[in-house]
């Protein structure tokens, strides 16, 4: 991109074009479809977010004489296309992890479908070509944003203005972006919202703000939101959260405010939080945590309140041999 | 070995080549549509020459993973290969394989064996290379895709010769160069993404050519120059987006053709003039964004009638003109931004009528008038900024019926007269500025029923009165600042509820007393100002206030403690200051009636001395005369005054008494 316009650089960028049919009628309607893809013979839809993997299932499964295309001749759909690459490249890496540990025989074992079984070897090597595949498209953040709503369920509509066909996520509600139009913040907390986080959070790699707190969110908590490296402050008290705490927010170094009270959280608390030098406000207070109590770092001056109504054995007795109960 | 084991070592390589063959009779069956042995020995044929060159394709493939793909791809037959389908005749007429992740170019494919192919789709793979020019001789293609790729290179020239081609899709490569004059040559063309590459130059003019096209996105480009004219002839066009270019010039007047346009995108460029007069004039324009460029002008008169707009964004430009002429309904309007111009006029528009309009932001613009009460009436608003025009007038109760308003941001404008405290009914409300107006009173108790509140900017107003206790149970709010008006009193200790707050601004106020102690709650607070007030005492032992720098305390009337340009608290010094004032209370309790004391003595004094005075002088009259009346007069003038005393009365003769007491 040429030019030195000093706007450019505040931009948002809509590309909604790819995204109209012919169909006629109100935007509203045509945004609908665009999240939908119909099979043209059958008539049925899906949401956007269906893998191809679906959409051949379906194709093949009830019309074994059309092929795919036929059904699906929107897969060429723009953001369509983006989701279904962003969720498959997703889903099929997790299924690749798991199966790089087991031997190719093996996976003979697992095949719930002859037409599953294309995809295993697929996804075996797929996770090779992730690592080197180039970045994600420039709309990553909007598509990890869409992925995170498909996950949710939103029953007053708050993340409606959440329209994957524009070119980046600025101008939705309560999504806030710097200046060069990454998200920095995102403010969904009392938004009477349920459903489950995914692992695409954590592509939001300038995110500051994390404000999810009191809705009905349950599951575990994503690893991924470690990789959030510039996050200041994550509010997800008051839901549903189970599982433990990963392990994996030691490495959130920017982390001043950590809030998770009120939840179903069980585990222990990781003690490689003590390295979060910026801490200082923890809150993990009415869940099911176990084990002890870190008291080193930051975890020396956060108030008992913040571990209380859980089933923490006290702080940790510091001598030659640390050691925890366990849980 | 054994007979016995050779014999058991030959069944079991005859049991294992069984294996092999009898599946390839499942996977493989006759090709139904055969009719007679010589056609399908053509087929066989023919087929055969496809298939080689698929299978020469996928040999040509980089990785194990692209083999493994396309591990269904052997014998001589494709038809039933992944991603291939015949026609009835049996050749290949679509070779689909999107979404793959194969890896490798389409330099050896041998397109000149697909005569009848009819779609290509390979998007979202990892295909590099360039797109060959031998890719004209699939002379019947209709739909090509290689979205989505690594291609590189020009855009061949010999693309022109693909005349069937109704959809062409290159986006989203790395190619680069010219997009070639030829493509007007496909005149059947009805789609053409060439957006997300690196492609430069102009747009040709041949493009006038494609008079099927309905979509043409060529976004996100190195295209330079203006548009030209010829894109007038495209009357079919319904999509068109040129946005994130370095085209310039003002757009062709053979614009207003495109009666059929539903969605324009123009925005970051560097477009000069006007607006197409005739926009909309089909009445289907639905998405219209041209900002983040210099058009200049007003906005067209015919976008006042588009009742079908939904998406309407003209931010950055340089538009003039008057909004407030008779702007219409727009039913379907849900987002529009024409902040950052030189629009002026009101907002008279019939508010009423935007059902479905859910962010309005006009900010930076010379809009003036008042915020009309009929903005309540827009019900789906949820975020408004209006901040940075000349609106004067009062902030309308009626916004509290706006249930679904998240955002309201006012600030820079001349707005007076109160917050209505109808601001309560806003409960979804997470931001609210009203910074730098002419607003007074004092801050609404209400507000604090905005539970949800994030940010509230209330600075550069002249509010009065003190801060209400209430803004401590807004609990999730992280910003806070009042600074810059009238606010005296002491500072609510209920303020130390806030446990969220990140910034606190409460300096340029008359705020008086000591900081409250609760304010070692603020476990969030990273930024405080709280200069030129009145306050005194130490400041509260928390990191935002012993991390912040002298400018953010100067200016008070004694505050101590353990933060830079401050004097330490020291036990002596608080307990002396408040000793300091009681004794000062002491002092002015004993100075006062002293003073007083001493100020009446010498009038105590005097009182008591002229009387003295007056005794002596009588005790000193030489010779007292007593009249036969019984008073006293002495003294020489006294003498002289008693002459004409009796001389006045007759010598005291009884007609002159006039009484006796």
């Amino acid at each position: 991109m040429g030019g030195g316009n000093g706007q450019k650089s505040k931009m948002a960028r809509e590309r909604n074009i790819e995204k109209q049919k012919a169909a006629k009628g109100s935007q509203l309607e045509s945004n609908k479809k665009a999240m939908t893809i119909q099979c043209k013979v059958c008539m049925q839809t899906f949401i956007c977010t269906t893998t191809e993997v679906k959409c051949r299932e379906h194709a093949e499964a009830k019309h074994a004489k059309s092929d795919v295309y036929a059904c699906f001749p929107h897969l060429k759909n723009d953001a369509c296309k983006k989701l279904i690459s962003y969720s498959t490249r997703k889903h099929l890496t997790r299924l690749s992890l798991f199966f790089l540990f087991l031997y190719a025989p093996s996976f003979a074992v697992y095949l719930p479908s002859k037409k599953m079984a294309r995809l295993y070897p697929l996804a075996l090597f797929l996770s090779f070509l992730l690592t080197i595949s180039p970045s994600l498209s420039t709309n990553s953040e909007g598509n990890a944003l869409h992925a995170l709503r498909s996950r949710l369920s939103d029953s007053t509509n708050v993340l409606q203005s959440w329209d994957p066909t524009l070119v980046n996520p600025c101008t939705w509600f309560h999504v806030t972006c710097d200046s060069s139009n990454h998200v920095t913040r995102l403010d969904l907390g009392n938004s009477n919202i349920s459903g489950t986080l995914g692992p695409e959070l954590g592509e939001l790699r300038h995110l500051k703000y994390l404000e999810l707190y009191r809705n009905d969110i349950g599951g575990k908590i994503p690893t991924e939101l470690g990789n959030l490296k510039n996050l200041v402050s994550m509010d997800m008290y008051g839901n549903r959260f189970e599982g433990e705490i990963p392990k994996s927010f030691a490495k959130l170094k920017s982390l001043r405010f950590l809030r998770l009270n009120n939840n179903k959280l069980s585990g222990s608390i990781p003690r490689e939080l003590t390295t979060l030098k910026d801490l200082k406000v923890f809150d993990v207070s009415n869940n099911d945590l176990c084990g002890t109590i870190p008291v080193d770092g930051p975890f020396a001056s956060f108030p008992m309140e913040s571990f209380e109504n859980n089933k923490l054995n006290g702080p940790e007795l510091k001598g030659l041999v640390p050691y925890d109960f366990g849980c | 070995m054994s007979l016995l084991q050779k014999l058991v070592s030959m069944f079991l390589l005859f049991f294992l080549l069984l294996m092999c063959i009898i599946p390839s009779f499942f996977a493989f069956p006759p090709n139904p549509s055969a009719t007679s042995f010589g056609a399908a020995k053509y087929v066989a044929a023919e087929g055969n020459k496809e298939s080689e060159a698929l299978l020469k394709w996928k040999a040509s493939l980089d990785d194990n993973h692209s083999q493994s793909v396309l591990s269904s791809w052997v014998g001589s037959s494709p038809c039933r290969w992944l991603g291939i389908t015949c026609d009835n005749s049996g050749r290949v007429a679509d070779f689909s394989l999107p979404h793959f992740g194969l890896r490798g170019t389409i330099h050896s494919f041998s397109f000149s064996s697909f005569p009848n192919l009819l779609t290509l789709i390979l998007w979202n793979n990892s295909l590099y290379g360039t797109i060959p020019s031998h890719i004209s001789n699939l002379t019947k293609i209709t739909q090509l895709d290689l979205s989505d790729n690594h291609f590189t290179g020009n855009i061949p020239l010999e693309i022109g010769s693909l005349q069937s081609l109704s959809n062409l899709d290159l986006s989203y490569n790395n190619l680069i160069g010219r997009i070639p004059f030829s493509i007007g040559n496909l005149r059947n063309l009805s789609l053409l993404y060439l957006w997300e590459n690196k492609l430069s130059g102009s747009i040709p003019s041949s493009i006038g050519n494609m008079t099927m096209l309905t979509r043409l996105d060529l976004s996100t480009n190195n295209l330079s120059a203006s548009v030209p004219r010829e894109i007038g002839q495209l009357e079919s066009l319904v999509g068109l987006s040129l946005s994130f270019n370095n085209l310039h010039g003002s757009l062709p007047p053979e614009m207003n053709n495109l009666t059929h346009l539903e969605i324009l995108q123009l925005f970051t460029n560097n477009f000069t003039g006007h607006l197409p007069r005739d926009l909309c004039l089909g009445g289907l324009l639905v998405n219209f964004s041209a900002g983040y460029n210099h058009f200049s002008g007003p906005i067209p008169k015919s976008l006042r009638n588009c009742t079908s707009l939904f998406r309407f964004r003209l931010d950055w430009n340089q538009l003039t003109g008057n909004i407030s002429e008779d702007f219409g309904l727009y039913p379907n309007l849900n987002y529009v931004d024409l902040s950052h111009n030189y629009l002026y006029g009101e907002l008279t528009w019939k508010w009423g009528g935007f059902h479905n309009l859910a962010s309005l932001k006009l900010s930076n613009n010379n809009i003036s008038g008042e915020i009309p009460s009929e903005l309540g009436k827009a019900t789906g608003l949820q975020m408004i900024d209006l901040s940075s025009n000349l609106l004067k007038g009062t902030v309308p109760k009626e916004l509290g019926q706006l249930k679904a308003l998240y955002n309201l941001t006012l600030h820079n404008n001349y707005l007076f007269g109160v917050i209505p405290f109808e601001i309560q009914m806003l409960s979804q409300l997470r931001a609210l500025n009203l910074a730098s107006n002419n607003l007074g009173g004092s801050i609404p108790k209400k507000l604090g029923q905005c539970s949800n509140l994030l940010q509230l900017n209330l600075s550069h107003n002249k509010f009065i009165g003190s801060i209400p206790s209430e803004i401590g149970s807004l609990h999730f709010l992280g910003d806070l600042d009042l600074s810059g008006n009238l606010l005296a009193g002491e500072i609510p200790s209920q303020i130390g509820q806030l446990k969220q707050l990140e910034t606190m601004n409460l300096s340029h106020n008359k705020l008086s007393g000591l900081i409250p102690t609760a304010f070692v709650d603020l476990v969030s607070l990273t930024a405080v100002d709280i200069s030129y007030n009145e306050l005194e005492g130490p400041i509260p032992k928390i990191k935002g206030f012993n991390e912040a720098p002298f400018e953010a305390f100067m200016n008070n009337s004694g505050l101590c403690g353990n933060a830079s340009g401050l004097k330490p608290c020291t036990l002596l010094t608080s307990s002396s200051k408040v000793a300091k004032r009681k004794s000062n209370k002491i002092v002015i309790l004993i100075l006062v009636p002293l003073l007083g004391i001493l100020l009446l003595l010498p009038i105590m004094v005097g009182c008591l001395y002229f009387p003295n005075r007056k005794r002596r002088e009588r005790i000193s009259c030489l010779g007292e005369r007593q009249s036969p009346h019984g008073f006293v007069v002495c003294g020489h003038e006294e003498e002289i005054l008693h002459e004409k005393i009796i001389q006045a009365t007759n010598n005291f003769n009884f007609n002159n008494c006039i009484g006796k007491g």
